[in-house]
């Protein structure tokens, strides 16, 4: 297992993108920081502030993290199938379940060390702009933040997984995208005309939506015009999350056992 | 030593490798032959594990998927240019070198060896096929491994490159090491090849040496040249034998050499040149796969056929 480790480990070292894909997140995430700072720095901070600048906007629907480093879980597997390097990875690593495994303990553990790294950068402008970080370690604040770990870790997963079932990196880019930014918005958006009330049910399962869920603040409030969607509470979303990344890399984990490479 | 027994893969409705069984001796270089298509690909990747099939390989009695650190034992080159294009060559090698134990110093090595050493910090999209052919060859050598697997090595090499890696190939079979390669370059596997495994529509047409393949597959030709050889012609055919004018020699086919002679003798003919003309590899490929390819050409068509005063059969 360690030589896999060791392989894997090179591989994404090796990789240009790894660089810039890290570089642009936390960039990114640190702007939004740095933005709050400049415009809100003669107002008093509270919770919701701090929560906003600590997830880098991912708690209002931008999770820039989240995205660059699905695309770094995507080039995992999608690149190896895209430019023919498979075949020399299984003669180097025939064993194929140890070579899923290996890669997806480095990109977690990669996607991980960053987060933290992001989070802790923009705590550090935080403290730069107010001196404070009031809530953190308290509900729900704490909380969130342990939402967003596990929800850019997921997210993660989901685009492995996808560069694994789809053995290439253009389809599992536009699924990634698509279905968060696009699918999930339109049902959500559909879901209120009253003809379409058959997809309130669904709402609750939406994957995406519900693996946001686990880094809010406070319970969605719609308002009295729109459907009771009966959502899930934060974890049990968090597993509809969980559940939808498991089933898209046991899937793709089968059929890379069962194809040829 | 490469064992190889009832290798078998379908895709859909075509048998693309139908129960191949074969064994590759270390110490010598065995050309793996077929037409295109015949599944010599296929194969080797079975061999490797790479394709689901069924059937067997055995590298000194170990399956593939079963060796610890494949590299150190097992050097394949499946495709020309199994690189990503913005990781240098050097790193690309540093990965695989990596998941098997193999030092960054036997990386450079081979390198040099295969004549990257200058370019080995650049990326491999800047390089020629012949430069990736090269490259895959490091790959395959980074564990200085006892078998080496080599589907098409010589493709995109210039003739240098070409001789190269003919010699490269002979050196490593001269060390005792298994060397089991295909190629297109019917005349290059005739200086490189020792043995021949010998394939068509993915079933086994000759496992064997080389000169033997050769003399199976090919009728042998006696040249007969002399001031009167063209007399001779008749009673040659007489003899059941087909006779060719080649100049002012008869080429015949279809008697000994030693008949010939005999005849020429009896009959009187003074001869200037009695020899045998061995058929070539090509000839003998093509006799033995020529119901098989599976891509085949129409012939190019002629405006007019020029007169041909020699070859003509009498």
């Amino acid at each position: 297992m360690l030589d896999a480790l060791r392989f894997e480990w090179t591989r994404l070292l090796t990789l240009r993108s790894t660089y810039w894909l890290i570089g642009v997140g936390l960039l990114v995430t640190t702007g939004v920081a740095v933005l709050l700072g400049v415009a809100g720095r003669n107002d008093p901070i509270n919770a919701e502030v701090v929560w906003i600048a600590l997830n880098g906007a991912a708690g209002f629907g931008l999770p820039f993290l989240a995205v660059f480093m699905a695309i770094i879980g995507i080039f995992a597997c999608g690149h190896e199938y895209r430019h023919g390097t498979i075949q020399p990875t299984l003669t180097s690593l025939p064993q194929r379940n140890r070579l899923i495994v290996a890669k997806l303990v480095v990109v977690l553990t990669t996607t991980l060390v960053v987060t933290l790294a992001q989070m802790a950068i923009n705590l550090g402008v935080v403290y730069v702009v107010w001196g404070e970080a009031p809530g953190l370690f308290e509900d729900p604040l704490g909380t969130s933040m342990i939402g967003y770990v596990l929800y850019v870790l997921l997210y993660v997963l989901v685009g492995f997984g996808l560069g694994l079932l789809f053995r290439g990196v253009p389809s599992a880019l536009v699924v990634i995208f698509l279905m968060p930014l696009i699918i999930e918005n339109m049902i959500f958006g559909l879901s209120t005309i009253p003809a379409l009330d058959w997809l309130v049910p669904v709402v609750k399962f939406l994957p995406f939506t519900d693996g946001a869920r686990m880094m809010e603040l406070a319970a969605p409030n719609f308002g009295p015009e729109m459907p009771d969607f009966d959502l899930f509470s934060r974890w049990a979303a968090g597993g509809v999350f969980a559940a939808f990344a498991a089933l898209i890399l046991t899937a793709a984990w089968v059929l890379f056992k069962k194809r040829d490479a | 030593m490469i064992t190889a027994k009832g290798l078998y893969k379908r895709y859909r409705n075509t048998v693309a490798v139908d129960h191949l069984s074969f064994d590759v001796r270390p110490g010598v270089v065995t050309g793996f032959l077929g037409p295109n298509g015949s599944g010599k690909s296929t194969t080797m990747r079975l061999m490797l594990g790479l394709d689901h099939g069924e059937g067997e390989t055995l590298f000194d009695g170990q399956r593939f998927g079963t060796i610890r650190r494949p590299m150190n034992e097992v050097g394949a080159l499946l495709e020309a240019k199994p690189f990503h294009p913005t990781r240098s060559a050097r790193n690309h090698l540093r990965m695989l070198a990596a998941g098997n134990r193999i030092a960054d110093k036997r990386v450079d090595e081979v390198m040099e060896f295969v004549g990257l050493g200058d370019v080995k910090r650049k990326k491999p999209k800047g390089y020629s096929l012949g430069m990736a052919q090269r490259l895959g060859l490091a790959q395959a050598l980074l564990g200085d491994p006892r078998t080496l697997l080599l589907d098409e090595p010589t493709n995109g090499l210039d003739p240098h490159g070409i001789h190269w890696m003919r010699d490269v190939l002979k050196t490593l079979a001269a060390e005792g090491r298994t060397i089991f390669v295909s190629s297109h370059l019917l005349s290059e596997m005739q200086l490189m090849a020792d043995e021949l495994v010998v394939i068509g529509r993915g079933t086994m047409i000759f496992n064997g040496d080389v000169d033997t393949f050769v003399r199976e597959f090919t009728q042998s030709q006696v040249v007969v040249r002399g001031p009167e050889a063209a007399g001779l012609a008749e009673t040659l055919k007489s003899e059941g034998a087909e006779v060719v004018a080649e100049g002012d020699a008869l080429v015949v086919s279809g008697l000994e050499i030693g008949k010939v002679g005999h005849l020429a003798f009896t009959a009187g003919v003074e001869l200037h040149e009695l020899s045998t003309r061995r058929a070539s590899l090509e000839e003998a490929f093509m006799s033995a796969t020529g119901a098989s390819g599976q891509f085949v050409a129409k012939e190019p068509v002629r405006a007019a056929a020029p007169a041909a005063p020699e070859g003509e059969a009498l």
